[in-house]
């Protein structure tokens, strides 16, 4: 509009320029690093580096933190947009009630008994959304209401007794795929991911725009390597199926962030309601299909929860769920007030969740002590934010 | 000045800035024991960080100069430092918790204070007492009929809120007492008794300070007249032997510049110029008051409103500038919320954009008609401060039927935005890069992304809330030349601005608000400060060029 042609003088971070230092202090290392520092002290302790350092531990620790990684997707969104849910618990077992009497009593196939889950579960998501935007109740008190009534639900739809067996298709979703397709998986993720970093890069460059550094770029092409190879070890007897679920959900998590209006509206509602409102930003909207969607992934999670051991306990089933998975998220650096937030981060948040219990069981510290631990470490994540965020 | 008696209150050569804006830039002021003397000023003369000084809202440590409460130098850090030096404040803006009752926030922070009781101590209460206390103080005001001192403040109208406020600064025994627009929400009955009860604090010995842009009023009640410019004290002078006409000069200043730069001119204005459709229309348009209700406007008295905007008809045609003027709380905001469909109790009267009738029922609606809204709260509702500076410039969701029908399945393409981003960098100059946080930058530049991200496809009408507030004097000319070019390409501009040399450079036309409704029309080329002020603080009703 002026007539002037640009002289925009860059001062702020140009990627390009990162050297190894701002590499080192993004938010998302930083909580890699703790993450791979508990691996270092697992595997060398005296008590652990038996047990710690195998296929099958690694394998086991990644199946059971899937259920949170998977709801923690929904969360991480839930969080951003500055709302809560506490009901994802009793949820779980709502949906592993659902599913576990559509076979037992009424023997229909898998797919019905998952479908009807994720049905039910994703229009308790759209009734949290709409009392949230409709009438202005607080998330808290919403879920806080679901936290109480879905597990009583739960308890009278299945006269608080123990359902089991499941199908055998059902089965399925806790077991372990063959040898060859979990290398072939691997051997996608592989391609796919150093595909899109190649893509991005050139593109980047055909349209003029500042790319990575070679230092970034090579650091990013180095971790996709490291983790499949990572991958193809531990899951050398077959990749459990809840892990390939948690990884569909973190992905698809991580483009809905990232790639769509949806999650560029998701940071700009978490981070200021009213400007995102004047913008045109759809309130409403963005936070009723993000309530659902944390709706259906509940379900996928207690469908998960109810293969794995092959029944499903109203009582118990995904009790205290949703403290584990706003933990991991919030050591993963979603901020609780909304507006920052990442995928990655809430992956390595469950990681570093799973691998505290799994470190502690191997080495046989009682589960009392684990409660104080998780605790401490809780506080200082977000403690080691505050301090951060206040320098800036 | 006869004799030199010691004064209540000095100010001297105080100097106060935020950031880029120099505030109050050696700003003086003395009050005398038992006088009422007035402060006026424009909006943004500095009124308001004068009174935040004396009351220990801003701290001594963050300004330049100079307080003298009788004589001696105090620096306030608080504002329990500035109510122990004898100050008490009657806020604009109503300080009461509205869920206690009128008796406890009458004394709220000073329960029991003179009562050094066992059950003081322990920090008990003793509600009969208070509620006692309270009956005597709404009595001397002569409200103990209309005001139950039990009841919750909550439920009384703003009016009868505004008269506690009142009555809980009054009632601090203060030495020195500052009014700040105090009879904004009051009935003439009820604005009466104040001016009674003030003229017997004064005789008492209480130092008043009356800030308020009615002329009636501060030529009623004041002895002396305090008028402050661009943050600095133009002159004091005696209310008996000056006129309201000099005052609104001295607040307005002799020099009025600017008349041949105008930035704007009309598209066609040489050519025998021949009005085309309007794009903008108005037709009566009404919002109400929100928390008014039609009871709280008793008999007659018009002193009270019910509208933030009443009956406002105009129309812009494409290219022309239209500036809305009238002191705060005018209904210029309301306004143009109002046109951005934020009306949260609706409107009546209609709105056209392009000769069509819209209803406008949220920014979503107003969007897709291609009307943009530069908000007065730049980072409180202009910016997401924590995203990037490209992702704030290209939030606004496109305004074609598929762009907006694709936004939910439709993935964004990163490197595409970052290019529409970083075209619009080059094209405001705005310094900094689309990946920063906006955050980071300069009020000019924060300003700058606020107006680009309304650039692509350029909007029908658009709608300005004080656009250069804050911002630096290279950047306004940049973001002055913006609009300029807008205009050029058919926008209709509507601004509400409280700066009269930018309304003067700007406008074609200027609509002066009082009380929500247009009192006149001025023609842009023959339009003074001097009469815009007149006209909007009801200083004189006569001479307007009314339409």
């Amino acid at each position: 509009m002026t007539t002037t042609p640009a002289t925009a003088t860059p001062s702020a971070p140009n990627p390009a320029k990162m050297g190894l230092r701002e590499i080192a202090s993004a938010r998302s290392l930083r909580t890699i690093f703790v993450l791979l520092a508990m691996w270092t002290v697992l595997a060398v302790h005296p008590e652990s580096r038996e047990s710690f350092m195998t296929a099958g531990n690694f394998s086991n620790l990644t199946a059971q933190v899937s259920e949170i990684v998977i709801i923690g997707v929904g969360m991480t969104l839930v969080i951003l947009i500055g709302g809560i849910d506490l009901s994802v618990g009793a949820g779980m077992a709502v949906a592993g009630v659902i599913a576990a009497k559509l076979q037992i009593d009424f023997h229909q196939p898998a797919w019905v008994a998952v479908l009807a889950a994720v049905a039910v579960c994703g229009t308790l998501g759209a009734w949290h959304g709409f009392l949230v935007t409709r009438f202005g109740i607080p998330p808290f008190i919403v879920t806080l209401s679901g936290f109480l009534s879905y597990r009583g639900a739960g308890l009278v739809l299945s006269d608080a007794r123990g359902l089991s067996p499941m199908g055998e298709d059902f089965q399925k979703l806790g077991e372990r795929l063959p040898r060859s397709i979990s290398l072939a998986l691997c051997a996608a993720g592989l391609v796919v991911g150093v595909a899109l970093v190649l893509r991005r890069a050139s593109r980047r460059k055909r349209l003029g725009l500042p790319t990575d550094g070679a230092l970034l770029a090579g650091l990013k092409l180095g971790a996709i390597v490291l983790a499949t190879a990572f991958c193809a070890v531990i899951y050398q007897d077959g990749v459990p199926v809840p892990v390939v679920i948690a990884a569909i959900a973190a992905a698809a998590g991580a483009i809905v962030l990232r790639r769509t209006r949806l999650g560029r509206y998701a940071f700009a509602i978490g981070g200021n309601a009213e400007a995102a409102r004047l913008s045109g930003v759809p309130v409403a909207r963005v936070t009723m299909s993000i309530y659902i969607a944390i709706g259906v992934l509940t379900a996928l999670a207690g469908m998960v929860a109810a293969a794995r051991t092959n029944g499903v306990t109203p009582g118990n089933m995904g009790i205290t769920r949703e403290l584990h998975v706003i933990t991991a998220v919030v050591i993963g650096g979603t901020s609780l007030t909304g507006g920052r937030g990442t995928m990655l981060g809430t992956l390595i948040g469950a990681l570093i969740f799973g691998t505290l219990s799994n470190g502690m069981n191997l080495m046989s510290v009682n589960s009392n002590w684990q409660l104080i631990v998780t605790g401490q470490i809780l506080l200082g994540a977000s403690l080691l934010d505050a301090l951060s965020s206040k320098k800036r | 000045m006869t004799e030199m008696t010691e004064l209540a209150l000095e100010l001297v050569a105080i100097d106060k800035s935020f950031g880029g804006v120099h505030a109050l830039r050696g700003a003086d002021l003395a009050a005398r024991p038992g006088e009422i003397l007035g402060l006026c000023g424009e909006n943004g003369a500095g009124k308001s960080t004068i009174l935040k000084i004396l009351s220990g809202v801003y701290p001594a440590t963050s300004y330049g100069g100079t307080v003298k409460v009788r004589g001696e130098a105090r620096r306030f850090m608080t504002t329990r430092d500035a109510e122990h030096a004898g100050i008490a404040i009657v806020h604009q803006e109503l300080m009461l918790v509205p869920e206690l009752s009128v008796a406890a926030n009458l004394v709220l922070g000073r329960e029991n204070r003179a009562k050094k009781a066992f059950g003081g101590l322990l920090g008990l209460v003793d509600d009969d007492a208070i509620e006692a206390s309270a009956r005597q103080l709404l009595a001397k005001f002569g409200v103990e009929r209309d005001i139950d001192p039990s009841a919750p403040v909550g439920i009384l109208g703003i009016g009868l809120q505004q008269v506690v406020e009142i009555v809980r600064a009054l009632s601090q025994d203060a030495k020195i007492l500052i009014l700040d627009e105090p009879t904004a929400a009051l009935t003439g009955k009820e604005t009466d008794r104040l001016m009674e009860w003030l003229r017997g604090l004064r005789d008492a010995g209480t130092t008043c300070i009356y800030v308020s842009h009615r002329m009636d009023e501060i030529f009623t009640i004041c002895d002396r007249i305090t008028v402050l410019r661009d943050g600095k004290t133009v002159g004091t002078v005696d209310a008996k032997t000056t006129s309201p006409d000099d005052v609104v000069a001295m607040m307005v200043g002799r020099t009025i510049g600017g008349k041949d730069a105008r930035a704007i001119e009309l598209a066609g204005d040489g050519d025998g110029k021949k009005p085309s459709a309007p794009v903008l229309e108005l037709r009566d348009l009404s919002v109400r008051l929100p928390g008014i209700a039609i009871e709280a406007v008793d008999g007659g008295d018009d002193r009270i409103r019910a509208y933030a905007v009443e009956k406002v008809s105009l129309a812009i045609q494409p290219g022309e500038v239209v500036a809305v003027c009238g002191a705060m709380g005018s209904g210029r905001t309301a306004l143009l919320s109002t046109i951005f469909g934020c009306a949260e109790h609706g409107y009546t009267g209609s709105i056209r954009i392009g000769g069509r009738e819209v209803t406008l029922k949220s920014p979503r609606d107003a969007i897709a008609e291609g009307v943009a809204l530069i908000p007065e709260d730049r980072k409180g509702r202009g910016l997401v401060l924590g995203m990037s500076v490209g992702n704030n410039l290209t939030l606004p969701p496109a305004r074609s039927m598929v762009a907006r029908m694709l936004e939910w399945v439709g993935f964004v393409d990163d490197e595409q935005e970052e290019l529409l981003a970083q075209k619009r960098i080059d094209e405001l100059r705005i310094r900094g890069t689309s990946a920063v946080e906006v955050a980071t930058l300069s009020g000019g530049n924060q300003q700058k992304v606020v107006i680009g991200k309304w650039l692509e496809g350029a909007p029908n009408v658009l709608l300005l809330d004080e656009p250069t507030r804050g911002v630096d004097v290279g950047a306004r000319e940049e973001i002055y030349g913006l609009l300029a070019e807008l205009a050029k390409s058919g926008t209709a501009v509507l601004l509400a601005s409280s700066d009269l040399p930018e309304v003067l450079r700007l406008a074609h036309r200027i609509l002066v608000l009082r009380h929500g409704k247009v009192v006149a029309e001025l023609d842009g080329r023959t339009a003074t400060q001097e009469m815009i002020v007149t006209i909007a603080t009801g200083a004189s009703d006569v001479g307007t060029e009314a339409a």
